[in-house]
């Protein structure tokens, strides 16, 4: 009879196999877990999964703020007043959603920045580089719409002023603003329509967005990892090599 | 396969601290979100408090309750709900204070005129003593049902108070007779001035369910 310890450890290595075995599990978290990055700079390349992380903040303190949030011209800045002075840890929610959409606009700019300075956007991997400008481009885009939820006066001016930029879009300006206030003056059709676009539209295009970013990635690998380097590097000197093999050779034949 | 995903080794004590940590850390990640999704229960179960402001409001006149049937008559409380932190103040003009309409059913005890009021004029104040024998006499009843909260209404044909959702009856002084429902109407609580007007606050209770829970749909 083995020992009570034993069994134990058999039942759990038992139990992991059987998941394994059934839903690839284990094996998939290893994938998913494990990536080499480059030793140079290298916590510079965690601020891709912390821009994943914020943006997953912001996904559920959104779907909490829904709770509250009632998305009409009449109500909309009382229920946030509600949210901020009523609600339990409503402030620490929102707290959380306003802050971490800031400090997601700065850490996507530092990811950026890194991914252009390490050159990581290169061959083969310009459709990261292309899909990463959406992404960017729909953060902005949410940032802006969160703001005009507020229905303070902050908010909705500056709706207002991103709209009225818009209808200097050339020949187009007019459905450009009309479109964005849902009328041709702002009311309560423009806040529904801010509200679409922030809490579904936009949502709904980042999610398969960010799997494709990170399906890409996966892909190619993280640029400039030490592996990728050696590879690179002894086929460079090779080459150089050759090159001055073949340059010795010709001075040899000209004297 | 356990074994090889687990590089480092634990100690007993490192395993105890990550425990503990891992505690901490759930908490401080589920309890906030669940007490700010629960917190309408909270205030509503825990602290007892309502959307709607105890305050008395005018239903209608006991000079105007015939004999014989359950009249609906409409009164309009005020209710506050996540809009309204429910304390306006001075920048706030309070205009998100919305009505909410309750239909009230009133009806004589058994539908017989109660002898205070046989041929009496709405001039004449009534005496405290009269107030109270009307007010023994009279049903005040919220007509959502007692089994799923619909609209309940009083049928001319049937004499009795019908639900149309799944059939539940009551008699014209709120008794469930029929049908589903575990109980019979809600009471308002109420009261009737000198002048005969019937006031109602937003309290209710059954008569002989102590127990009964709010009516929550009015």
């Amino acid at each position: 009879m083995a020992s009570l310890r034993a069994r134990t450890r058999q039942m759990g290595r038992d139990l992991t196999d059987w998941m394994e075995e059934r839903t690839g599990i284990v094996s998939v978290m290893q994938k998913f877990l494990y990536e080499p990055v480059p030793k140079r700079g290298k916590w510079l390349y965690t601020l891709g999964s912390a821009t994943l992380f914020l943006i997953a903040l912001q996904f559920l303190t959104g779907i909490l703020l829904l709770f509250y949030y009632v998305p009409t011209a009449d109500d909309a800045w009382d229920s946030i007043y509600y949210i901020m002075n009523d609600a339990y840890f409503g402030q620490y929610i929102r707290g959380i959603h306003f802050w971490s959409a800031n400090a997601l606009i700065i850490v996507i700019g530092l990811h950026m920045m890194r991914t252009f300075l390490s050159g990581s956007y290169k061959a083969p991997r310009e459709m990261n580089w292309v899909v990463g400008v959406f992404l960017i481009l729909i953060v902005t885009i949410l940032a802006f719409s969160g703001y005009a939820l507020r229905w303070d006066q902050e908010g909705f001016w500056a709706w207002e002023v991103g709209a009225k930029i818009a209808s200097y879009t050339p020949f187009i300006g007019g459905w450009a603003i009309t479109t964005l206030l849902g009328g041709d003056t702002a009311g309560p059709a423009t806040l529904s329509r801010v509200f679409a676009l922030h809490v579904w539209l936009l949502p709904a295009a980042l999610a398969p967005l960010i799997g494709i970013h990170l399906y890409l990635l996966r892909k190619h690998g993280e640029y400039g990892a030490p592996f990728e380097y050696a590879e690179r590097l002894s086929e460079l000197r090779k080459q150089r090599h050759l090159r001055e093999y073949e340059e010795a050779e010709e001075e040899d034949e000209q004297e | 396969m356990p074994e090889e995903l687990q590089k480092d080794p634990l100690s007993r004590g490192q395993f105890l601290w990550m425990g503990a940590l891992g505690t901490f850390v759930g908490a401080a990640l589920t309890i906030p979100p669940a007490v700010y999704i629960l917190d309408p229960a909270i205030k509503s179960v825990l602290q007892g408090r309502s959307d709607v402001p105890e305050e008395w409001k005018e239903l209608g006149s006991v000079f105007d309750v015939p004999a014989g049937e359950a009249v609906t008559q409409l009164v309009e409380f005020t209710q506050k709900q996540t809009y309204d932190a429910g304390q306006p103040s001075a920048d706030r003009t309070g205009t998100n204070v919305r009505p909410l309409t309750n239909a009230v059913l009133v009806s004589w005890k058994d539908g017989k005129l109660p002898s205070v009021l046989e041929g009496r004029s709405e001039e004449e104040p009534l005496t405290q003593t009269e107030r109270n024998k009307l007010g023994r006499k009279i049903n005040i009843m919220a007509n959502a049902c007692a089994h799923m909260g619909c609209p309940t209404r009083w049928s001319e044909n049937e004499k009795e108070i019908v639900c149309p959702c799944h059939g539940g009856i009551y008699d014209i002084n709120g008794e469930h007779t029929g049908g589903p429902p575990p109980h019979g109407l809600w009471r308002y609580a109420f009261r009737i001035s000198e002048e005969g007007d019937i006031f109602v606050k937003h309290q209710f209770h059954v008569k002989h369910e102590p127990k009964a829970s709010k009516p929550y749909v009015v």
